[in-house]
């Protein structure tokens, strides 16, 4: 109701808006054409004006075109009239009138041209005059015109603003209205969901409550007949399986007794497969047995026969070194002997220099210096005196080559001879049997623990064998001992098993001696190689000692000959050089004088020799 | 990295799809969708003041080309109406009408053309198309600087095939005469009036010949033409405001030809009646002409006799003969017309001199006439007996809207019965009848009437439904 009075009275206003703007505008087009229409009529009153002007002149013009007719004939007539007289008064009176009428139409016609004159002027004036006005009016017309624009541009916009704000409005009220509608809706709606939601509530109530009870009654009947079911079922069941086992017992005793047949027949027949497999393989075995004897002892009789070649080799080798030795030796004592006897000359000349220096030129006595050395020859002739002679020297070498030859023949056992008599017997018995060996080998690698773990981990993928072998190779290569000394440390330990059981008990002894018993305990391994180890080194230390003594010819004694040879070049001593430089300097400056002397002698000469001349000449001129 | 490269690499994957995206599709209708443009490799600015929106597109950089070579290389129907703005924004003005006359359509460009040569434009009086006023100025343009025997023809005739297409309106406000070298003896002879206007045998004194020209513009609708000089200076002839003989064959032979024409207007142009005559003849069966103007010209009874033969012999809806001189005779004649004639609207015969006669003629014939809404007497020294021929139409015929009677004295008879006919008439909505003396009374209750016919016409279709 309230939107619908509100519309209407917009309704109105805005046609009353659009009323007063039409009116306006009304007015103001009238007040703008007014000017235009005034001009049209004014124009028309103009023409018409000129109209009726133009129907004057005209009458004018007939007018005085028929008066100057009348007058012209008058004058025709009057000349005519004129012809006819004779008397020369009349005839000038005749013409006096005829030229006044003359004059009278000249007047006419001069008034009536100034009359049209006047007429053009006239009208040229209201010519401008109406051009100036036309001008202005069009002025006004623009002015009204802009005014007009303006006027109606603020109406338009007037109205505008106002048809804005009534729409505003309106849509602000409907705005209004349309929520409010919108918002009781709303509220019916949730009202009528809230009670349909309760309703539905109650209802699903209900129906639990429904299904409950019903569940309940239909659980206690299942259960009831479940119960009894269960029952028959399960002395049919009981039934059924005591007739099964009694079928299965007896068909399982028919399947083995057929199962043991054949079993029997079949393992009968392996038997007599494989007994003949292994007599074949036994022939196979013989053969190949007697082929690798064959072979090794060929292998053996070769690498004999190399041998020997070998030592034959190293003997003449040797014996060649000898003979070179002592040819060096001899070649030594005479580039010796020889340097020496030219230093003595040397000597002897510098000594019979300085004494000539000391006796002619210092005028002192001079006096053979202490020479110790010309009495004790070199270190060489020294040395031999003290050998008695080169063969004896020779025999000696050999001698020691043959030492060496000897303890590289079996140097295991010199060795150990060497080292310890206790040993002796065991070493004695041509080295252990391999299986020792080989238990000893893993022994020492398996528990001394000697082996790095990232090794043993590299080793893993290979097989056993190649693993022992390359545990032992490690092994020795930390302990640094060499390949020959496995056998010997392996007899070192039983010897030292056999040493700690001793100790203990004398009983075990015999238990200790047998192959298949442990060689060693696991534990007593570290202490037994650490003293092998220490044992080792000792011997081999003296070995070397005693190779190199052998293999030396003799050693020079180096520190003699550089007293020697120092001794040699001090002959001459400090003093005496300076003594020598001094003299020198001496003798120079004699020299640079008795050089002067000899010169001053030629220029006195020539002097003297320039007197006699003038004095020739004094008297010559004196003469006359 | 140097400052010379802006981005460490040149994406040509992302550049290459983008311009075939280009090609193929049109820009926003990207088929893959944005996970493709988040696929695509990103391009780092190591110039810190780069950005992605300062790096031109390749397309509009393609565009930017089409651009510069457009009048080498036209390319324009091919591309998208966004690339066609972007062309229509960015063309120059300079590029030859040759090529984008019939090229380029109605848009931006030609807004920037017209605007570039002439200060005011308003495009509401060219139908809201730039182009139409840029190729309708440029005509008339030519058209109103062209100087017969100096100017040549092919210079209008080489315009024609570009603009014929747009031209709807040729508003032709001067004519310019051929240059005539000063003789001193005529000239003379001419100021002091010893010879005559029309035994002067100089060159002659015609016009544009529109012959040449209407028949090839096609579209052509409206033709406004002033066979006059607006700024002639002191070099004023008699001749250059007036429409000689052999103006008026030409422009006869040309409206004929210009079968497309509905408007003719031909003002301030020094018609006669023998011209009137001739153009009347030329435009008898005229096929679709529907109005004509021929204002402010010197036309006679001669003149208004032919028009009224035309009225009947073509579609006419709109006649104007203002200020003529058309007296009682030519208005008979006119009114016969009028009597049996269905399709004139609007008759304005304001500022002649037609007199009761005529007034009475005209007012008789509309006793037999449905179809004119609007008719123009003013200032036509018509009187009385005029206003009550009329007062008789207005009571009988309900067709007539609009009746102006300014500035005749129709006195206070006329005016009685004027309010007497229009307080039975519904229809009339205008009626003019200012400065003619009628009492103040009776031109108020007029008004009155006049304002509820006005507020019933409008009442039909109110907006306030």
């Amino acid at each position: 109701m309230d939107a619908a009075s509100g519309s209407k009275i917009m309704n109105s206003s805005i046609s009353e808006i659009s009323t007063r703007r039409v009116t306006m505008q009304r007015q103001l087009t009238t007040s703008v054409t007014n000017i235009q229409t005034a001009a049209d009529v004014r124009e028309s009153i103009r023409r018409k004006q000129l109209q009726e002007a133009r129907k004057k002149r005209l009458e004018w013009l007939e007018n005085d075109v028929r008066s100057s007719q009348e007058k012209f004939e008058e004058i025709i007539r009057g000349l005519s009239a004129a012809k006819e007289k004779v008397i020369p008064q009349e005839v000038q009176e005749a013409l006096d009138s005829q030229q006044e009428l003359c004059t009278l139409i000249l007047n006419n016609k001069d008034k009536l041209i100034n009359d049209l004159q006047q007429n053009l002027k006239s009208s040229d004036d209201r010519y401008v005059k109406d051009l100036r006005r036309q001008a202005e009016e069009l002025n006004l017309m623009m002015e009204r015109m802009e005014d007009q624009i303006k006027t109606l541009t603020k109406a338009y916009r007037e109205e505008m603003a106002e048809l804005e704000r009534f729409c505003l409005q309106e849509s602000e009220v409907l705005v209004t209205r349309d929520m409010a509608e919108w918002e009781q809706h709303m509220k019916e709606l949730w009202d009528r969901q809230l009670e349909s939601l309760e309703q539905r509530k109650e209802k699903v109530m209900e129906y639990e409550a429904k299904i409950h009870s019903l569940m309940l009654e239909n659980k206690d009947k299942l259960s009831t007949i479940k119960t009894e079911q269960d029952a028959n079922s399960q002395a049919l069941e009981r039934q059924n399986q005591k007739i099964q086992a009694t079928t299965t017992f007896m068909r399982l005793k028919q399947i083995k007794e057929k199962h043991d047949a054949e079993e029997y027949k079949f393992n009968l027949n392996q038997m007599y497969k494989r007994v003949n497999g292994l007599q074949v393989e036994m022939k196979s075995l013989v053969t190949k047995h007697s082929n690798q004897a064959r072979y090794l002892r060929d292998t053996s009789h070769h690498l004999n026969k190399d041998y020997n070649r070998i030592l034959q080799q190293h003997e003449r080798v040797q014996r060649k070194i000898k003979h070179f030795a002592v040819a060096d030796g001899r070649k030594f004592e005479e580039m010796w002997r020889m340097v020496e006897e030219e230093l003595r000359q040397l000597v002897e000349r510098a000594l019979t220099i300085d004494s000539e220096i000391c006796e002619r030129y210092l005028g002192l006595a001079w006096e053979r210096p202490v020479m110790p050395f010309k009495e004790l020859s070199g270190p060489i002739l020294s040395e031999k005196q003290t050998s008695t002679d080169p063969h004896a020297q020779l025999f000696q070498t050999e001698q020691a080559l043959q030492c060496s030859q000897g303890t590289m023949d079996s140097s295991d056992r010199a060795r150990s001879e060497a080292e310890s008599p206790v040993m002796d017997q065991e070493v004695s018995d041509e080295g252990l049997d391999e299986e020792t060996l080989t238990k000893v080998i893993e022994l020492l690698c398996n528990e001394t623990g000697l082996i790095e773990d990232n090794i043993l981990m590299l080793l893993a993928p290979l097989e056993e064998e190649e693993q022992t072998a390359m545990k032992l190779g490690s092994l020795l290569y930390t302990l640094g001992l060499a390949d020959q000394d496995l056998p010997k440390l392996a007899h070192f330990l039983l010897k030292y098993r056999q040493e700690q059981s001793k100790d203990v008990s004398g009983e075990l002894r015999e238990s200790s001696d047998q192959v298949a018993a442990p060689i060693i305990l696991p534990d007593q391994v570290l202490p037994a190689l650490k003293s092998f180890i220490q044992q080792n080194m000792r011997s081999r230390e003296s070995s070397g000692h005693s190779q190199s003594s052998v293999l030396q010819i003799e050693p020079r004694d180096s520190s003699a000959d550089k007293a020697y040879w120092e001794s040699l070049s001090n002959i001459i001593p400090e003093d005496k050089v300076r003594l020598w430089e001094e003299a020198e300097n001496m003798l120079q400056q004699h020299l640079a004088v008795l050089m002067e002397i000899s010169e001053l002698d030629t220029e006195n000469e020539s002097l003297m020799q320039e007197n006699t001349e003038l004095r020739i000449l004094l008297q010559q001129s004196l003469k006359p | 990295m140097s400052v010379l490269s802006p981005w460490r690499q040149i994406d040509t994957d992302t550049l290459t799809s983008r311009a075939a995206d280009m090609s193929r599709n049109p820009p926003g209708s990207n088929p893959k969708g944005p996970e493709d443009c988040r696929r695509l490799r990103r391009t780092i600015a190591e110039d810190p003041l780069w950005s992605l929106a300062l790096v031109p597109s390749l397309s509009h950089l393609c565009l930017q080309s089409i651009v510069r070579d457009f009048e080498e290389h036209p390319v324009y129907e091919q591309l998208s109406p966004i690339q066609r703005d972007f062309i229509h924004e960015r063309l120059p003005s300079s590029v030859p009408l040759s090529v984008t006359a019939n090229l380029i359509n109605d848009g931006v460009y030609w807004m920037r053309c017209c605007k570039q040569q002439w200060t005011l434009c308003d495009v509401s009086h060219y139908g809201q198309s730039w182009k139409r006023m840029f190729f309708e100025r440029r005509l008339e343009g030519m058209i109103e600087l062209f100087i017969p025997g100096v100017t040549e023809t092919k210079t209008i005739l080489e315009m024609v095939p570009l603009c014929k297409n747009y031209v709807k309106r040729l508003d032709i406000s001067q004519l310019l005469t051929p240059v005539r070298e000063p003789q001193n003896e005529n000239m003379e002879n001419y100021f002091l009036g010893l010879i005559d206007d029309d035994e002067y045998d100089g060159p002659p004194m015609d016009h544009f010949d529109f012959s040449i020209l209407l028949e090839k513009l096609t579209c052509l609708e409206e033709l406004h033409v002033e066979y006059r000089i607006k700024q002639c200076g002191l070099n004023y002839e008699c001749r250059m405001f007036k429409m000689s003989h052999q103006d008026c064959v030409s422009l006869a032979m040309a409206l004929r030809s210009c079968k497309t024409l509905k408007v003719l207007r031909l003002h301030l142009s020094h018609i006669d009646d023998m011209n009137c005559n001739l153009l009347v003849k030329h435009l008898l069966a005229h096929p679709t002409l529907t109005e004509l103007d021929l204002s402010h010209n010197v036309i006679r009874d001669a003149g208004a006799r032919a028009v009224g033969k035309l009225l009947n012999k073509s579609k006419l809806m709109v006649l104007n003969m203002f200020d003529n001189e058309i007296t009682d005779p030519g208005a008979e004649a006119i009114a016969h017309a009028l009597s049996k004639n269905s399709t004139l609207v609007s008759l304005n015969l304001c500022l002649n001199r037609l007199g009761d006669k005529g007034g009475q003629a005209i007012g008789n014939a509309l006793l037999n006439n449905n179809t004119l809404r609007h008719l123009n007497l003013g200032a036509n020294e018509v009187t009385g007996p005029t206003a009550i021929t009329l007062s008789k139409v207005i009571a009988q015929n309900n067709t007539l809207r609009s009746i102006n009677l300014y500035g005749n004295n129709l006195g206070e008879d006329g005016g009685k019965a004027l309010e007497e006919a229009l307080s039975h008439n519904t229809s009339v909505t205008e009626c003019d009848i200012r400065l003619t003396e009628i009492d103040e009374q009776i031109v108020s209750a007029i008004n009155q009437v006049v304002l509820k016919n006005q507020v019933l016409g409008t009442g039909g279709i109110s907006w306030i439904d």
